[in-house]
């Protein structure tokens, strides 16, 4: 007989309680239908009952589960009511576990992984710049930088817009974002975020205006006045009035229409950014007037901006890419054709583009934070495992609690599988409640978190967006904690013979029980040893950066950057201006000392030259550059470095006198090596323009473009002699007193001078180094935060497996007081069994710290990854704490009353 | 418990009070009475027959019996069930609703009066 064997399958559909029950009865039921069928039906009746028996498996079947899962979430909610303050820690721990998880994928997921929100159909999308870098370069190629060009210059986009017939459109867009100071009508002047774009910018990003009507193909025939304002910035600023249509807007002497609002939720063509204003490329001249960034002037290129492109269809990227390198090569030849020969030409011609996926847009963040990312995601998973562990104790403590509730049941006839059932559905209810809290807990954190990017890089701006990919990996992480935390205790509790426990019901823990729960602790800190090692060295690597040597006192100095292009348009003038602005900063009241360079201090500006060095043997092309700067005098006593060697540049070094220039230790080092480099010659190669200065003097290396690294060569020359005119300087303004009043005197001053010079920015020093260190000091302060929680949930586990063992343990205790050993005998004796899960726990610990350490050996300054400080520091604070978590059951243990204790057992 | 809370009961849950009510049954023998009375329209399968009665003895509409009525049965597998009080009381609270709606009916003029 085949039949029960198949009807026996069927009925594994059912919950077991439910076959174990009645799996029986429904045999025989069936059995007699079929008897019934054969002898008085066909085949056909015969068949008829199994579609019936197979129908029920399927809807019958689901409905028996689903009053079990009933049955056992009213029961688990029950018993977590019956113990609230069980069930907040059990809540909270998890909260803390899948919040903090949830928040740092939200950043990992939007920084790293999303798609361009509100864009048109994005994997589509092509980029045939850097999407990881943003910037400019002016000035001609200098073949110093190898593989890939970063962006393009306008004239390059025209070519490959008109002319790249694989691509079905292209658009350009401003790399870098930038802060625009704009007037709207019969207002003040304030700042906006903005971009300038090219006329298919809307169109190739598939994006349509919410009102009015954004840029077509047309704004990049001519000059066209006219601005898309960002749907959130309309709302902010115009609290989304329509008759924001029309309105002028004022940026420098250009007044721009607002001709439209884009889409809600559409951010540009840049992840982490939000521009409030787009203005169309063709407008460059006018609205960042005295540069020309639309023209390739040989030899002079303005690379600046991003290009992004649809593919037509069935065209592949390599194809579309050899087409757009071939157009981009032609380019090139006719730019340099008659610019350069031989090995320059060839370095030249060695430029090429690289097509590459653009759903993701652009991002200057991405590569900047994904490392930071990556590592604090890790450390957040092993913050999950912690409160997991955590949690699982907790419930194997409680679960022994009710031994005998579960022994009973046992002994009455459940299965095991039923029980275990019951109890991962706890931990699930738990786990539901504690990861709807950790949505509520990530939604905070993630406010938090962005606004400590911000600090670091001001334009960074993200939402919190659930979107499905976030809340499936909240619902995974929840999921997987709720089986983490509760399948152990499950399989513990259940596990022992239930006559032996209702029979010792009470005496003595139950070894298996101990060994998991201490298993669990010991795992607990041995997971918290590696992020309070982390937090440990990444927290000295912020007071290291903080207090990093510059080479020159980093406070009461203010960094002023003005832009001369209107004010003076020949070299002669803007020279005379210089030194007028210089004079009459010097003047004010506070001011120790003023002076000028082109790239100021810590500015993200960098400018580097082909130099020829007297007396020293280049040693391949790669061998003949240095970063330079072009300096007023004074510039090393107002900046505070001393002169090692020799002069500085001083007022005396105008543009008749003879050029001179002052090297760095560092310029010495490499180039000189030994000899001494005073009178010898720097000469500045451009093709055949060749520029001599004489050195001078040598300066002190001091830190003005980062901080970490060594200091690199440079040499400065007296900005008065320099081959090309200082156009956007930086003041540096060194004061005797607090900066604040002075800021203010230095824009009247400025003002006196020249009312058409912009001051571009005013800034501290310290404002000015604040960004360098935020990302470190971001990552290091949740590292501290991470590490605390670790501390404190692996203090609670160890605490709560203590305060059980020795409640079980009680009889024991009594006895040995009973027989009269001393409280300290008693607490030692608990200390003592703790030091062993301690140990146990430190070793793994240090064997895990150890390698996660060099993971982010990148991120560490003037700390070793392995630095035995840092590691014993952190093991200290691990075994304080331990300590300190069984002192007080241990404690409450040498002051039981043995008499009370044993007349309960 | 109000046997009113119950209502509507499910159409196998009432064919299996009335099965109940004249002797206490075990499940083949509930089919087979549902099936005789509804001339073969009604056919409980044994998944429904089982879940409805897993349903009937934790409402306590239904007992089950400690051992087997029929002595003379050697299958000493079969379990018996029959029906309690309350049960009792539901199938009527049942018929007064159904009879409610049927007045209600032919009130109306739904249906013609008898």
């Amino acid at each position: 007989m085949r039949a029960p064997v198949v009807y026996r399958a069927l009925l594994h559909c059912y919950p077991a309680a439910f076959r174990n029950e009645y799996g029986n009865q429904m045999l025989l039921t069936f059995a007699e239908q079929l008897g019934e069928a054969r002898r008085t039906g066909g085949p056909l009746e015969q068949a008829a009952l199994w579609v019936h028996a197979t129908l029920d498996a399927l809807t019958i079947a689901p409905k028996e589960h689903w009053h079990v899962i009933l049955q056992d979430l009213r029961y688990a909610l029950r018993i977590m009511a019956a113990s609230p303050s069980f069930t907040a820690v059990a809540i909270l721990s998890l909260a803390l576990g899948i919040g903090a998880n949830t928040a740092i994928f939200t950043l990992w997921n939007g920084v790293l992984r999303s798609s361009l929100p509100a864009v048109h159909k994005p994997e589509q999308l092509v980029m045939l710049s850097n999407p990881d870098d943003a910037g400019m370069w002016t000035g001609r190629w200098d073949g110093r930088t190898d593989g890939p060009r970063s962006w393009l210059t306008y004239c390059e986009f025209e070519q490959l817009r008109d002319h790249a017939d694989s691509f079905s459109a292209m658009m350009a867009s401003q790399s870098s974002l930038d802060n625009w100071q704009v007037r709207l009508e019969g207002g003040g002047w304030e700042e906006v975020s903005g971009r300038l774009v090219s006329g298919g910018f809307f169109q190739v990003l598939g994006v349509g205006s919410a009102i009015g009507r954004v840029f077509t193909t047309a704004e990049d025939r001519a000059e066209t006045p006219y601005a898309v304002i960002s749907y959130n910035y309309w709302q902010r600023r115009f609290g989304g009035r329509p008759d924001v249509l029309g309105k002028t807007l004022t940026m420098r002497k250009t007044a721009l229409t607002i001709i439209g609002v884009a889409e809600p939720g559409f951010i540009g063509e840049t992840s982490g950014q939000q521009p409030d204003v787009w203005i169309s490329l063709r407008m460059q001249p006018r609205v960042i007037p005295g540069r020309d960034w639309l023209h390739d002037t040989p030899p002079v290129k303005a690379m600046w901006l991003n290009v992004f492109g649809r593919l037509k269809p069935g065209v592949t990227p390599a194809y579309a890419e050899a087409q757009a390198n071939a157009l981009f090569q032609a380019g090139l030849e006719s730019f340099y054709g008659a610019a350069a020969t031989g090995e320059r030409r060839r370095e030249y011609l060695d430029q090429r583009l690289r097509i590459q996926p653009g759903a993701r847009g652009a991002s200057e963040t991405r590569h900047e934070f994904s490392h930071s990312l990556t590592a604090l995601l890790a450390a957040v998973g092993v913050l999950l495992l912690i409160a997991c562990a955590n949690l699982a104790n907790l419930l194997l403590a409680r679960g022994a609690a009710r031994r005998p509730e579960i022994a009973l049941r046992l002994s009455l006839g459940a299965s095991r599988g039923r029980l275990m059932r019951q109890m991962v559905t706890e931990s699930l209810a738990l786990a539901a409640l504690g990861g709807m809290a950790g949505l509520a807990a990530a939604w905070l954190l993630h406010g938090a978190l962005v606004r400590m990017m911000a600090e670091s890089n001001p334009s960074f701006h993200m939402s919190f967006a659930l979107d499905p990919l976030v809340l499936a990996f909240a619902l995974a992480v929840t999921l997987a904690a709720a089986l983490l935390s509760g399948v152990l205790p499950a399989w513990q509790v259940t596990k022992h013979d239930a006559g032996a426990t209702l029979k010792e019901q009470g005496r003595g823990g139950s070894l298996g029980r101990m060994r998991s729960g201490r298993f669990l602790v010991s795992l607990q800190l041995a997971l918290s040893l590696p992020l309070l090692v982390g937090a440990g060295l990444l927290a000295r690597t912020v007071y290291n950066l903080q207090r990093a040597d510059l080479g020159f006192p980093a406070e009461r100095l203010l960094l002023v950057r003005v832009d001369l292009r209107e004010a003076a348009s020949d070299t002669a003038r803007r020279n005379g201006l210089l030194g007028e602005l210089r004079g009459e900063l010097q003047q004010i009241p506070g001011v120790r000392a003023a002076s000028f360079s082109e790239l100021g201090v810590f500015s993200g500006g960098e400018s580097s030259d082909t130099i020829e060095v007297e007396g020293y043997a280049a040693k391949g092309d790669n061998d003949r550059g240095s970063a330079v700067d072009m300096v007023g005098p004074g510039y090393f006593s107002a900046l505070g470095v001393p002169i090692a060697l020799g002069r500085e540049v001083l007022e005396s070094d105008h543009a008749g006198a003879p050029k001179v220039c002052v090297i760095n230790e560092a310029f010495a080092k490499r180039f000189f090596d030994g000899r001494n480099p005073i009178g010898m010659r720097i000469t500045w190669v451009d093709e055949d323009k060749r520029t001599a200065y004489q050195v001078v003097g040598v300066a002190r290396n001091a830190r003005t473009k980062g901080l970490r690294g060594d200091v690199e060569p440079r040499y400065f020359v007296a900005a008065a002699q320099s081959a090309s005119a200082v156009s956007s300087p930086f003041f540096l303004i060194r004061t005797a007193m607090e900066t604040a009043p002075v800021m203010a005197a230095v824009r009247k001053r400025i003002e006196r001078v020249n009312a058409a010079i912009p001051i571009l920015s005013a800034r501290t020093i310290e404002e000015r180094m604040a960004p360098l260190t935020a990302q470190d000091r971001t990552t290091a302060q949740l590292a501290v935060v991470f590490g605390c929680v670790a501390l404190t949930l692996a203090a609670i586990g160890l605490y709560g497996v203590l305060s059980y063992g020795i409640a079980r343990r009680k009889g024991e205790i009594a006895v040995r007081i009973a027989l009269g050993a001393q409280p300290g005998r008693v607490i030692s004796m608990i200390l003592g069994e703790t030091i062993g899960l301690v140990i146990a726990g430190l070793t793994v610990g240090g064997g895990l710290a150890y390698a996660a350490s060099r993971l982010i050996t990148s991120r560490l300054y003037g700390v070793a990854p392995q630095d035995p400080l840092t590691f014993v520091l952190a093991a200290g604070l691990l075994v304080a704490v331990a300590i300190g978590a069984a002192y007080l059951p241990a404690r409450r243990a040498s002051r039981l009353d043995p008499m009370a204790a044993l007349r309960q057992e | 418990m109000n046997p009113d809370s119950l209502l509507p009961l499910p159409t196998a849950v009432f064919h299996i009070l009335i099965a109940l009510a004249d002797r206490n049954r075990h499940g083949y023998s509930i089919m087979q009475d549902v099936a005789a009375r509804t001339e073969g329209k009604v056919q409980l399968s044994a998944g429904t027959l089982y879940s409805s009665i897993r349903r009937m003895l934790e409402q306590g509409l239904i007992d089950e019996l400690a051992e087997s009525p029929d002595p003379s049965s050697t299958d000493e597998r079969r379990r018996y069930y029959r029906l309690t009080r309350f049960g009792k009381r539901a199938a009527a609270a049942e018929v007064a609703r159904l009879n409610a709606m049927v007045q209600q009916a032919r009130a109306t003029g739904l249906v013609p009066g008898a």
